[in-house]
Formats: C-alpha cells, structure tokens, sequence
C-alpha cells in the first residue's frame, strides 16, 4: 500500500480520492500508518484507510476470503455517478500495479470525456479508436491506425 | 455476491483512520467524484 501511497498526488490530479480497505482495526491502521508508512512516504498515507474487521466490506463486494478471513488484493474504479466502471482481484502473493490501476482511471476518464475506445495498452498520446456510433465504419480498418507495437 | 461492472458500487459506512484520527466513513459521500477503492489482506505486509 506504500506505492499507493506515493501515488496518491496523481491520482488527486485526476480528481479521484482513494480508499484503502483491510480486515484491520483503525487502531491498528493508525499503528501501521505511524510505525511504516509514514517511515516510507514521507507524510505516509493522506486517504481514509479504512476498517472492516468482519470483511462486511468486503463481502459486499465479493472479495472477501472466508477461508483466511481477510479481503484479497483487489480494485474497483467508481465512476462519479457511482457506477464499477473496472474491477481486478489477485491472489495473495501478487502485488498490484499502481501504474496500471492510473492508466485504467485515465483510460476511463478518457472514454467518459469523449466517447472514444483505448485499445490495448493505451496510455495518454497514443492512438485511441473512434467514438460510438462510428464503430461500424472501423471495421477491418483498426489495421490502418493500430499497430500491435502500439500495446506496449 | 460477485460485483458487476455497470452496477452501482453498494454503499457502506465504516470507521477509517484518516487524518490524525478515527472517524467514519461512508461511500455515497463520495458520489461526484471518481473513487479508487483497494482492499489489501492485512496491514504490516508488503507483497
């Protein structure tokens, strides 16, 4: 949750806030935040961390392990009208990509502000595809714009 | 139940630590804006 933490100003300048979520008391948050994360990033972790010490949370949202008890690794990007617009879910020994979880939210915020597609591996200036109501004209025709080069 | 994306996020209220302090927390105080909601195992971890 550092690297998180470190982010946190880009995904501001996106106009997003972050939540953070663990089976953890907030006591227990605070303790982290005091002994750790504030050690790591300098003014530590300036978003709600927030406690679901029975995973209700978490099980709301259907990442919640009752096996181990705990909330899996796991993202959902909501857009401002509330709506899951993306969601990942990892087992446990694999960290997250924050880079990854920044260019969903720009992909998206893209989509929402002009209606176009981002094709794999976009990232702001590469190339996107057309905008609804103009998909039927793109058949057969991505090749002309899109190159597999272009997905990383 | 498994979330879908194009459904609405189901709203909670919750104790969070958040700057300096314990104070509550609820999801639907956030409509308006994009929200990046992470879950994570457990504090004191790194992976």
């Amino acid at each position: 949750m550092a690297a998180v933490a470190v982010k946190y100003p880009a995904f501001q300048e996106l106009g997003a806030e972050v939540l953070t979520v663990s089976i953890d008391s907030a006591t227990t948050h605070k303790e982290w935040h005091e002994k750790e994360l504030s050690r790591m990033v300098e003014g530590g972790a300036l978003y709600p961390m927030i406690s679901d010490p029975e995973g209700k949370i978490g099980h709301l949202f259907g990442v919640y392990d009752s096996k181990t008890g705990l909330d899996l690794r796991s993202h959902f990007l909501i857009d401002p009208q509330g709506i899951i617009q993306a969601v990942e879910v990892l087992a446990a020994p694999v960290g997250r990509n924050v880079a990854e979880i920044l260019r969903q939210l720009r992909a998206l915020q893209h989509h929402q502000a002009t209606g176009e597609f981002m094709p794999c591996g976009w990232e702001p200036g590469k190339p996107t595809l057309a905008k609804e109501g103009e998909v039927p004209s793109m058949s057969g025709k991505v090749w002309e714009i899109w190159k597999p080069r272009n997905a990383f | 139940m498994g979330i879908q994306i194009g459904e609405k996020a189901p709203d909670f209220k919750a104790e969070a630590y958040y700057r300096g302090k314990v104070q509550e927390i609820q999801l639907s105080h956030y409509q308006g804006r994009w929200v990046v909601l992470l879950f994570y195992p457990a504090d004191f971890t790194f992976v």
